[in-house]
């Protein structure tokens, strides 16, 4: 799989892209996501969970280490994809793993939020 | 543009304040009040105040603009559920699942405000003329 939403994106700083692995995807996300790319992202997250039910991942890996900033538009993006992870049974259920930088301001609360809404299924690596 | 006024935010207290996490709370106010401007306002005025004191411990950001009376009565409701709130985080949380269906909008800045940002919500309103103001402790620091 090849889920490349850069060129789409072009323009707004944001880049998402998304391969598989074995029975993983490996997600990374780079620029700023917000409201002009919500949409998009809405789309793309979307696309990613249909690869993964596809594909029986296990894990859904997230690389935001070069994401600059999310607004809350895009986070309900996020929102929306773990809400349908956790309301799928075995075996569609995967993990999602967000990999963070400690030094990027929002991500620590940001992604804290995201993964108490579902700490079964959602990590967070720093 | 709202992106690129949070970054300046972030650079020029980034400058004056030595704590990283105080800057994004506020970056993180002014990001998305911005952003509920750019929806809600009408007319073609914004004014952003932002007071941050100088050891990061107090910040007061106040946006003003003229809105809808319907926007006013939304806005009214989602900062009266907010501040009786007891629980910032658990209310935000609920919230992330009640807005799902909400298209359009996200109608969750206020309550990332609150929860993530740790600051006071409150309204100054004027006619349909409405001043958010995103707050901690009283501010006297450097303000642009």
């Amino acid at each position: 799989m090849s889920l490349d939403a850069a060129e789409a994106m072009k323009g707004n700083n944001f880049t998402a892209r998304a391969s598989t692995r074995d029975r993983c995807i490996e997600v990374s996300l780079t620029g700023t996501a917000d409201l002009t790319v919500s949409s998009q992202l809405d789309n793309f997250l979307r696309d990613v969970h249909i690869e993964a039910q596809r594909c029986l991942a296990q894990e859904v890996t997230v690389d935001v280490r070069q994401l600059e900033f999310m607004n809350s538009s895009c986070l309900k993006s996020f929102v929306r994809w773990i809400c349908a992870v956790q309301e799928q049974v075995d075996p569609g259920k995967y993990r999602i793993v967000f990999v963070s930088s400690t030094s990027v301001g929002w991500q620590r609360r940001s992604l804290s939020a995201l993964a108490s809404l579902a700490n079964e299924i959602v990590s967070i690596q720093a | 543009m709202v992106s690129i006024v949070r970054r300046f935010v972030e650079e020029t207290f980034e400058k004056l304040v030595g704590d990283a996490d105080a800057v994004f709370r506020v970056s993180l106010a002014v990001h998305e009040l911005l952003e509920n401007a750019a929806k809600y306002a009408v007319g073609d005025k914004t004014d952003l105040t932002v007071h941050f004191e100088s050891d990061g411990a107090g910040a007061n950001i106040k946006l003003t603009n003229q809105t809808t009376p319907e926007c006013l009565e939304r806005l009214r409701a989602f900062v009266s559920e907010i501040q009786s709130s007891d629980n910032p985080l658990l209310l935000y949380q609920s919230m992330m699942r009640r807005k799902l269906d909400v298209e359009g909008a996200s109608g969750l800045g206020l309550a990332r405000i609150r929860a993530e940002g740790e600051l006071d919500l409150s309204l100054e309103i004027e006619g349909t003329v409405v001043t958010v103001v995103a707050s901690c402790l009283p501010a006297r620091g450097p303000s642009i």
